[in-house]
């Protein structure tokens, strides 16, 4: 919302100063985004009168013969350069705020002395698509243009989606005066009303929901032509171009009460109005020149034409062009209504049309203001375009009561923690246009219409925190116990934040990746298949949520190429049948750098060795069993089993893949949260000693490690300690085919020292058990 | 004789050389035991005499022998140290230095603030429901409020329509956790919600489609607004030091009324100059949010507990206070991942 400040000051004239109103705004809650200064045309812009203008022939410019005080020729491209308006012309030498320097050119062989200007060139707003257009008495030919037209101050207020009673000058004004306690000076427009006869047989409301105010009114004898320089100037600060008189005068009305108003030629409104639903597949040309088709969630204005009503205007969105005011047009209908703001949002919203109109009825419009906003409508329409304007006008649905809201001062306080007086409480509502009834509380609350954010009790206390200041809250800490329920409610959090420390500390950097990967990049890395697509991306990236945080890391790998050795991890969510927490990790070279010395630790075994110390950290058992995957190396490759269940997978990074990214395979896995914690059971220290027997077990190449333990753990009996792999051979005297496993094992008893003979029964039984397999022991 | 040999021990070059001469002279057959042994044939008043000679003698020998032994392994010692000494300026071992993201960092920074006030830190899924992220919120749709939200909207891949059937969408905040945490709990609760937020925008320097939020909410008997100044200023305290002060400006939330934008007074620590900070939104909970936990609670079978309740909830941005603790000139930096980037910010154990 632009508040031009010279156009706040007509009806604030006590308004705070440009300098003091920013941060008064900020505290009313209609904080400033930017202050604008507009300033005054270069000294060497002039009002000049359009005499005559003559296509230059085989050109669309034209030349025109001005008058600025003396005669000047100058050329000019602008389409509604004609005779008998006023224009500011700039001299030669002037240089405009845009840095051009005007000069005298050649053009065409017509000699052009200085320049016709539109509003941009002008430096006044964003119109560069014509002259700027002015009446023709609008100053003494040859005036400096800055005489009439000063600087101004912009201020460019974010008015949140509740504060649609901000949304125009007035609003902003009133919000001041309360706050300030200032003097407001609604306007009270004063139209020299006729006793002319509404012209029109039928105004009919058919869909009293979708309108529940509809005001047409009337004026003829309109001369449309260009609107009074004060008025062109200040809806150019506002941010609107000006049109015609007309058009200026119902978007003048617009921008200072804020009840968006439509004028239509009432030529083509044949007999009159009706206001409905549209049919499917209807159609209208908008005053944009877009064929527009609508369904029947969109309101419409029609007009009565015998059986037919034909499309006018998409009702609180944007006019049609076939009742547009033209230059053509004498007789104008005015509408002023209320419509509701979600049938004007849906259809807003499906055209992809956000007007000035729809943008404020679609947050609320005062249903109160139409009267009025008509009356100033007229007011302006015969001043500016000398109407004769109507005192007869169809208003239907009429006047809206206020809501009642209870109000209470003592729960002001008690929600604000507060002890503002029940008076200042009060005071502050009465301020803000609320009518407060009844003796004690809870009193009963009257906001006024253009409050439509004001409906509940807590409405009123934020109104009363807002006037009387929020810095008035001092500050405390509440004190209470939590009911028991929560109190295990931090449980994924603190376990979440466990892992992290716990990775770090082994050495891994954590990395954030976004929650989506292009489609192509999941099939690239051999990820799961998306389940759920973005609907609406921006980029190619953000094609599919990620089914899997590994893709991520790889990817970050090639983002630091320069980095051919990295320990990356991630923690966060992954989207497949349900949404999931992972944690992945990634080693990518030896886990000891290289430095002068050779780096340690690579591969596999080594990202293995990672997650182990991951597990012991977390007092947990961790196994792996051979497994493949499509992303994985299929022989280096399993399931992570944590505590004895299936959490994910580890390996290498499959070959295939690893050349197509031009990577070297790093070591990763990737494990599903939760990971369960291993039992906390505190064993005393052992008091009797240990024995100690070492075993070489031959087994064929591909017996997995895990096989043979698990037979010497299930055959070595209660009293097994530990067994612990402390070589692996291959080679002579070995047979093709075949490799020596060696262990450790430890045997103790908790309450005795074992003797020689028991610990050869288990070693025996151990024997037994690995020949009966087939295998052999190492002599 | 004994000077000689004195000479001969305090020459010994090696403790193998000493300990040949040990032997030599003190050894069982020793030149000077041979001479103790010699005692006993000469006369009695001749053997005292001698006697009390070589013992000295001897005496003084062994004294020197050890000397001479304790100077030879200190030389021993030196030439072994000498031998072993190292370039201790050469690098050790590449042990990698594990680190978290500076967003976990000051997410557990912001959290700890909270923990030790005695909120619990919880967490909410990442896809939501449209009811959740807007509907419970008071957003109903066609809500203008929903402008304020740039929402990434979702549908399911082919194949997965039937699994996927209600409107689903990438959260716009953590707010809707309240809801969800509100429905299976009973108050009274202090909690904090970190976690990841979307929404559909282009990036730049200052935007990202992927941010991260902190969502406060207590609910209670009278739990008040002032209660909310009294958290976020010692969460201010904690971050910005004991003169930290925090400014409320009315702002628009659909599911708090009344609804505000805090500021925190923060020195710039390049500049030194102080400024009100815009660090995010908060205000008393919307009784149409508490309806709307009740009615969902009853749903489930639950008990309606929170119509009547007070509760104060807020939201912040963490990219933001990252940026201006470190001064990062761009929020794209974060998720980049590049290690140069990230390996900057080291744990602040």
């Amino acid at each position: 919302m632009r508040v031009p400040y010279s156009w706040l000051k007509e009806l604030l004239p006590e308004a705070p100063s440009p300098e003091e109103l920013e941060a008064v705004l900020a505290r009313l809650g209609l904080p400033v985004e930017e202050v604008e200064r507009i300033p005054a045309p270069p000294a060497g812009v002039r009002f000049a009168v359009v005499k005559s203008a003559e296509p230059l022939p085989g050109t669309a410019l034209k030349k025109l013969v001005l008058d600025a005080g003396r005669e000047v020729v100058v050329v000019s491209g602008a389409e509604n350069a004609k005779a008998g308006v006023g224009v500011a012309w700039a001299e030669p030498g002037t240089r405009l705020p845009g840095g051009l320097e005007v000069g005298v050119r050649e053009i065409q062989g017509v000699r052009s002395e200085g320049m016709a200007l539109s509003p941009a060139e002008l430096g006044v707003g964003e119109y560069a698509g014509g002259l700027l257009e002015l009446p023709e008495d609008s100053l003494p030919p040859g005036t400096p243009l800055r005489e009439a037209w000063p600087e101004e101050l912009v201020f460019e207020l974010e008015i949140t989606p509740n504060r649609a009673d901000a949304l125009s000058i007035l609003g902003v004004a009133r919000d001041l005066a309360a706050a300030l306690a200032l003097e407001l000076k609604t306007p009270d427009p004063k139209p020299p009303l006729k006793d002319l006869p509404f012209p029109l047989e039928v105004v009919e409301v058919w869909d009293e929901k979708g309108a529940d105010r509809y005001l047409a009114a009337y004026a003829r004898g309109v001369r449309v032509g260009p609107s009074p320089l004060f008025a062109q100037r200040r809806l150019l600060a506002a941010g609107m171009r000006p049109i015609n008189n007309v058009v200026d005068a119902t978007n003048y009305a617009l921008l200072e009460l804020g009840n968006p108003l439509h004028a239509f030629d009432k030529k083509a409104l044949f007999e009159g109005i009706v206001v409905r639903r549209a049919r499917p597949g209807e159609e209208i040309v908008t005053l944009d020149g877009v064929s527009r088709t609508l369904t029947p969630e969109d309101l419409l204005i029609t007009a009565k034409k015998g059986e037919e009503t034909l499309p006018v205007a998409i009702a609180g969105v944007m006019g049609g062009e076939n009742s547009e005011v033209g230059p053509e047009t004498t007789e104008v209908i005015l509408e002023a209504a209320h419509f509701d703001p979600v049938s004007i949002r849906k259809t807003a919203r499906r055209l992809g049309l956000k007007t000035e109109a729809s943008y404020r009825f679609e947050r609320g419009v005062d249903p109160n203001l139409p009267p009025l906003a008509a009356r100033r409508f007229l007011e302006l329409v015969a001043d500016w375009a000398g109407a004769e304007v109507s005192a007869n006008w169809v208003d239907l649905g009429g006047e809206k009561p206020r809501k009642e809201v209870p109000f209470r001062p003592s729960y002001t306080n008690r929600l604000l923690g507060t002890d503002f007086p029940e008076d200042d409480q009060k005071g502050a509502l009465t301020r803000l246009g609320v009518i407060l009834k009844g003796e004690a509380e809870p009193y009963r609350a009257y906001p006024p219409t253009w409050r439509v954010d004001l409906n509940i009790e807590e409405d009123l206390v934020e109104e009363v925190a807002r006037i009387l200041g929020y810095d008035k809250i001092p500050e405390t800490l509440p004190e209470f116990f939590p009911a028991p329920d929560n109190e295990d409610a931090d449980r994924d959090w603190r376990a979440e934040n466990a892992l992290k420390r716990a990775l770090s500390g082994l050495g891994f950097q954590e990395v954030i990746n976004y929650a989506w990967l292009g489609e192509d990049e999941l099939r690239l890395y051999r990820a799961p298949k998306p389940r759920l697509l973005l609907a609406n991306p921006i980029s190619s990236e953000q094609g599919a949520l990620r089914t899997a945080l590994y893709p991520g890391l790889l990817k970050n790998l090639l983002t630091n190429r320069e980095r051919p050795h990295a320990l990356l991890f991630e923690l966060g969510r992954v989207f497949l049948d349900e949404e999931e927490t992972h944690l992945a990790a990634l080693l990518a070279g030896p886990y000891l750098a290289p430095t002068w010395q050779e780096g340690v630790g690579e591969g596999y075994y080594a990202l293995k060795g990672l997650l182990e110390a991951l597990a012991r950290r977390l007092g947990a058992r961790v196994e792996v069993e051979a497994a493949e995957y499509p992303h994985l190396h299929p022989g280096i490759s399993g399931r992570v089993l944590w505590e004895g269940e299936e959490v994910g997978w580890i390996g290498e990074l499959h070959p295939e893949l690893a050349e197509a990214l031009e990577l070297k395979a790093p070591a990763l896995f990737e494990l599903r949260l939760p990971l369960k914690r291993g039992a906390r059971a505190f064993k005393d220290l052992p008091r009797f000693p240990a024995a100690t027997r070492d075993l070489a077990v031959v087994v064929p190449q591909d017996t997995p490690h895990a096989e043979v333990a698990g037979v010497i753990r299930s055959a070595a009996g209660g009293y097994l300690e530990d067994l612990v792999l402390f070589d692996v051979y291959e080679g002579p005297p070995l047979a093709e085919g075949e490799k020596s496993l060696a262990y450790r094992l430890v045997f103790r008893a908790p309450d005795r020292t074992l003797k020689d003979a028991e610990v050869e029964a288990f070693v025996r039984a151990v024997l037994e058990a690995i020949e009966a397999r087939g295998w052999r022991i190492r002599g | 004789m004994l000077e000689d040999w004195l000479i001969e021990v305090r020459a010994a070059p090696t403790l193998e050389a000493l300990e040949a001469l040990r032997v030599r002279l003190l050894g069982k057959k020793g030149e000077l035991t041979q001479k103790l042994k010699a005692l006993k044939d000469l006369p009695p008043e001749k053997r005292r005499e001698e006697g009390r000679k070589l013992n000295e003698a001897k005496r003084a020998l062994e004294a020197a022998i050890k000397e001479r032994a304790e100077e030879l392994k200190h030389a021993a010692i030196e030439e072994r140290l000498r031998a072993e000494a190292v370039d201790v300026t050469l690098p050790g071992l590449g042990f990698p230095a594990g680190n978290r993201h500076v967003l976990t960092q000051v997410m557990g920074e912001l959290v700890g603030v909270f923990e030790r006030m005695g909120y619990r830190a919880v967490l909410g899924p990442e896809v939501e429901e449209e009811f959740y992220n807007f509907d419970a919120l008071n957003i109903p749709p066609y809500h203008p409020a929903r402008d304020m939200h740039d929402t990434f909207w979702l549908k399911p891949a082919p194949g997965f329509e039937a699994q996927f059937d209600r409107p689903l969408l990438l959260r716009t905040h953590t707010s809707p956790i309240q809801v969800r945490y509100m429905a299976s709990h009973t108050p009274p609760f202090k909690i904090v919600a970190p976690g990841k937020v979307y929404r559909h925008e282009a990036t730049d320097a200052t935007h990202e489609a992927m941010f991260h939020q902190l969502e406060g909410l207590v609910v209670g008997d009278a739990i008040t607004m002032a209660d909310l100044k009294g958290a976020l200023l010692s969460m201010a305290r904690a971050l910005y030091g004991p003169s930290a002060r925090v400014n409320f400006r009315p702002s628009y939330f659909p599911f708090v009324e009344p609804g505000v934008e805090f500021e925190v007074w923060w020195q710039n620590p390049k500049t030194g100059e102080g400024q009100w900070l815009e660090l995010g939104g908060a205000g008393m909970v919307h009784p149409a949010v508490f309806r709307a936990v009740d009615d969902l609670r009853e749903e489930k079978g639950l008990p309606r507990l929170y119509e009547g309740k007070t509760g104060f909830a807020f939201g912040l941005g963490v990219e933001r206070i990252a940026m201006l603790r470190y001064q990062i000139p761009d929020i794209r930096y974060f998720f980049q991942n590049r290690l140069r980037f990230l390996e900057q910010f080291r744990e602040e154990v």
